[in-house]
Order: structure tokens, then C-alpha cells, then sequence
């Protein structure tokens, strides 16, 4: 029998040092391996979905509305006007983190202001107080839109994009555009940044005087056959508006949040409204039976820079109080300053339910290019007897009611009905004879799991 | 305009610099009347506002598209 020799003995052993400190190294790989997998097993499994369920919101408002100063008839006339727009929005998680939203809106109205664009077609004298019948009288607005939004796992961040189409008679609008959130501070903070970019398209419907084959000479007329020495058809009918901007929120305590909202719109192409009439004071009127035919539709300027400034306040008085706090300041370059203060005080009853009071008030200054009927000067460059660029001040009062069950108890179908909002308001305006009526009703299902 | 905008600055960062609220300690902010987004109902009021009055925008509704000829 041969005895080893030592020194193989010695690397035997130093080799098996080796494999042990490698073994240990493997394991220790492999825990650590285990260990960082078991935890992004947790981090998934906690990371709470971003929409849980999907969701469908059937949105109903009614509108109607009065005065007696309307921009098809220049300046002078009825307002009235209804519209009853239902719409369905359905938000579907895509998964943990992604969102699709997708909203069809439905706008028909019918408008007696817009029937007076041909004010001859009604079985009655032409009047600007009395709607006249034909096709203007009332038209349907179709809208569809699409979001899609994304949450990083920290849900820290968020993106989105979106895209829109809205059509009507006379008008066609695409939009597109997106935004990039970010929450900091133990989500205190949030910073957002948003852009728009909408493409607009006119099919101007101009006053039935400035139209080809139109004779005042078959009507009973006083004046002059020379009405409209100014008309002229608008070349460029694209109306393009870009839009960026950027909220500030902030947590100020368990119970007040705060938020700063910034917007900066540039508008440019056709933003006057071809079928609003305006008569001037230089120029001798052309009454038909009881109506005044336009001199010109109106002229305003190419382009117009609004800037909004907002901030919103929300402070958590009671358990039965909550009191919501709005305010406003907008300017733009046509000369226009307003002020927009609103107050919501909602009030808990009970678990379920809440109503709502709520004032606002409105204040504008007026257009640089706005004049009364029958006040602008064939001399000017640019002309509006819109009272909507009027300086006036509104009162709106409005009473809303929820019910809200995030349980879902009430099953219809496949979903269960979250809440039901039921909102009516009243607005008018002090230094004008208008008065609007404001009605919705909201209700929200979420698909049953 | 410099000395506005650093003033603006420096409110919002005196702001951030406030204690954090922690998540647990949110349940009043959670209430869904304490978001500060718009409701639904008051999107569509929104909507109308911005078609009767001469300013829009920095309400979470619309700031572009559409004519609000009507």
C-alpha cells in the first residue's frame, strides 16, 4: 500500500475549500435570487389595479335657454334654444396599469335664433322674435372620443393620449393630444402637463339675404335694395386651436387639497361665425315685413391667445360637511377679462346619499369688437353684436343629489349601480335678458367580478 | 415677468414643503367629494358655460374644438 503523498492531501483540501466557498456562493446566489423574485412576486401582487372593473356612465343633460339678443339676427332677437345630449362613456382596464376610455356623445337641439338665418322660410311675417321653420332650426351634433392612459407600477406616473371627432352640419372638429403626470412626495404632489391640438373645419351657412337668387323686391320691404354693401364669402373656413397646460396639486392637510390649474389657448383660422348678422349705423336699414336683413355677417380678428388661471379648494369641514371652493381668472387678446367664483357645499345623509347647493358667479368684461345692434360702422376692421362678448355679470344656482354605493349592492345584469347623480341649475345673467335651465342625470355601473 | 414667475416659484415650493400626509392618514382626501377633478354633471355644465360665455379653460371641460355656435 502507497501512502498519498502530503502535499495531494493539501490540494484535495484546498480544492475542497474552493467547492465549498462556491457552494456557499450558490446558495447564497440562489436565496438572493428567491428572495428579490418573492419580492417582485409581492410587488405585483399588491399593486393595487388602476381600474378595478369596467365601468359604464350614462350621462344624460337637458338645456334650454331664453333672451332676447341673438348673433344670427344681430344683436336683436329670440335665443331660445333646447338641447338634450345623452351620452355613454365606457372605461375598460386593459390590465393593471392601462385604461381605455371611450365616450359617444349625442348633442340635438333645436334652436330658434339659427331658424332665423333664413327668417322667409315660416308661414308667418319674418320677425327676429319669432322662430322661423326650415332646415337651421335645429341640427344634431355627433361626438366620439377615445383616452388611453397608462400607470407605472409606483403609480407615480401616469401618461395619456387622446383622440376626438365631432361633427355637425356646419362644422367638423378632430382633436388630438396628451398628458404626462407625475405625483411626488408621498403622492402630496402632483404635477401635470397636458397639450391639445383640435382641427376644425367649417361648411359656413351664411344669412339667406347674402346668398345668391335672394330678391327683397318680392317681400314688402323699406330701406335700400344696397343691404350688404360689405359681404364678401370667407376664403380660409379652417378653425385651428392649440392648447397647453399645467396643473399644480397639492395635499395641505388630512383635510384640504389644493390644485393650480393653468391653461394657454392660441386660436387661429375662422373664428367668426358666418350666420351672425350685423347691421350698422352708417348704413340705412333694409326692413323686410318685421325683419332687419344684415349689412355683414361678423368680422373678427384671425388668431386670439386665451390664457385661464384657476384654483380649486377643497376642504373636508365634517363628516357631513364638505365645502368646494372655485375661482377663475381668464384674459385673452380680444380684450375679454372675466372672474369665475363658484362655492359646492355637499352634504352628507347618511352613508348613501348627498346634495349639493351650489353657486356660482360669472363677470366679463367685453369685446374690443363688440357693438349692439344696429351700432357697429361699416368703417370698422372687425364687428360682433354677439352679447355672448358683451360685458355682463351671471348668477348660476344649481341643486344636485347622489346617491353612492361603492359596494354595489343594486345589480343590473352584469353590473351593479354605483351611483346615481341627478344635478339642475339655474343661470341668468343681470345686466341682459337671458335665462338658462340646466338638467342632468348621471348614472354609473360597474361590471359585477 | 421674472419676479412673477419666482414668486409663483416659491409659493409652490413653500407648499411641497409641507408635512407629507401618509396614505392612511387619507381618508377624508379619499371621499369621492374631495377630488379635485370635475364631476361628470359638472363637465357638462362646463360644456355650456364655455359656449354662452366669452372665457373657457382651467376647469378640466372644453378649450378647443367645436364651434359653441349655437
Amino acid at each position: 500500500m502507497v501512502a498519498k503523498p502530503a502535499v495531494d492531501v493539501d490540494v484535495i483540501n484546498v480544492i475542497k475549500k474552493i467547492n465549498m466557498k462556491y457552494q456557499l456562493l450558490f446558495v447564497g446566489l440562489l436565496m438572493l435570487g428567491v428572495s428579490l423574485k418573492s419580492m417582485a412576486q409581492d410587488s405585483i401582487e399588491y399593486k393595487k389595479r388602476v381600474l378595478d372593473q369596467m365601468e359604464i356612465k350614462i350621462l344624460s343633460s337637458y338645456y334650454s335657454q331664453d333672451g332676447d339678443n341673438a348673433a344670427v339676427t344681430g344683436g336683436r332677437g329670440t335665443e331660445e334654444l333646447t338641447d338634450f345630449a345623452p351620452t355613454i362613456n365606457v372605461a375598460i382596464p386593459l390590465n393593471d396599469d392601462d385604461v381605455l376610455t371611450i365616450d359617444a356623445s349625442v348633442s340635438a337641439y333645436t334652436s330658434a335664433s339659427s331658424s332665423n338665418i333664413d327668417p322667409f322660410d315660416g308661414d308667418g311675417r319674418a320677425d327676429p322674435f319669432v322662430e322661423s321653420t326650415g332646415d337651421s332650426e335645429k341640427d344634431t351634433w355627433f361626438g366620439f372620443s377615445a383616452n388611453y392612459s397608462h400607470s407605472s407600477d409606483d403609480r407615480n406616473t401616469i401618461w395619456s393620449v387622446n383622440s376626438s371627432f365631432a361633427i355637425e352640419y356646419d362644422y367638423t372638429s378632430i382633436g388630438f393630444g396628451g398628458s404626462y403626470t407625475r405625483l411626488f412626495n408621498e403622492k402630496n404632489t402632483e404635477v401635470q402637463l397636458r397639450g391639445n391640438v383640435f382641427i376644425d373645419f367649417w361648411n359656413p351657412q351664411y344669412p339667406i339675404e347674402f346668398t345668391s337668387g335672394f330678391n327683397p323686391n318680392i317681400f314688402e320691404f323699406t330701406g335700400t335694395t344696397n343691404f350688404a354693401p360689405d359681404f364678401e364669402e370667407f376664403v380660409d373656413t379652417d378653425r385651428n386651436s392649440y392648447n397647453v397646460g399645467i396643473n399644480f396639486s397639492q395635499i395641505l392637510s388630512k383635510s384640504i387639497q389644493t390644485s393650480f390649474i393653468s391653461d394657454v389657448v392660441l386660436q387661429d383660422g375662422l373664428l367668426s361665425t358666418p350666420h351672425q348678422r350685423v347691421m350698422f349705423a352708417d348704413i340705412v336699414d333694409t326692413v323686410v315685413e318685421d325683419f332687419t336683413l344684415g349689412n355683414d355677417v361678423e368680422k373678427l380678428p384671425d388668431s386670439r391667445l386665451k390664457i385661464a388661471l384657476a384654483n380649486r379648494t377643497n376642504f373636508y369641514l365634517t363628516e357631513n360637511f364638505i365645502l368646494r371652493s372655485y375661482y377663475r381668472y381668464y384674459t385673452d387678446d380680444w380684450g375679454i377679462d372675466s372672474h369665475t367664483f363658484e362655492l359646492e357645499i355637499p352634504i352628507k345623509l347618511g352613508m348613501k346619499y348627498t346634495i349639493y347647493p351650489s353657486y356660482r358667479y360669472y363677470t366679463q368684461t367685453e369685446a374690443d369688437y363688440f357693438n349692439g345692434f344696429n351700432q357697429a360702422l361699416s368703417t370698422d376692421e372687425y364687428y360682433t353684436s354677439d352679447f355672448d362678448l358683451a360685458e355682463y355679470d351671471a348668477h348660476q344656482y344649481g341643486l344636485g343629489f347622489k346617491y353612492y354605493d361603492p359596494l354595489t349592492k343594486l345589480k343590473v345584469g352584469g353590473f351593479g349601480l354605483k351611483s346615481i347623480n341627478v344635478e339642475f341649475n339655474q343661470y341668468s345673467r343681470t345686466s341682459q335678458n337671458f335665462d338658462a335651465y340646466f338638467t342632468s342625470i348621471g348614472l354609473i355601473f360597474s361590471a359585477l367580478k | 415677468m421674472i419676479k412673477k414667475i419666482s414668486l409663483i416659484s416659491i409659493v409652490f415650493l413653500s407648499l411641497t414643503s409641507c408635512v407629507a400626509v401618509k396614505e392612511y392618514e387619507k381618508v377624508k382626501l379619499n371621499d369621492p367629494d374631495m377630488q379635485l377633478s370635475q364631476s361628470d354633471a359638472n363637465k357638462m355644465k362646463s360644456t355650456f358655460q364655455s359656449y354662452r360665455e366669452a372665457s373657457s379653460g382651467a376647469n378640466g371641460g372644453k378649450t378647443g374644438g367645436g364651434c359653441g355656435c349655437n
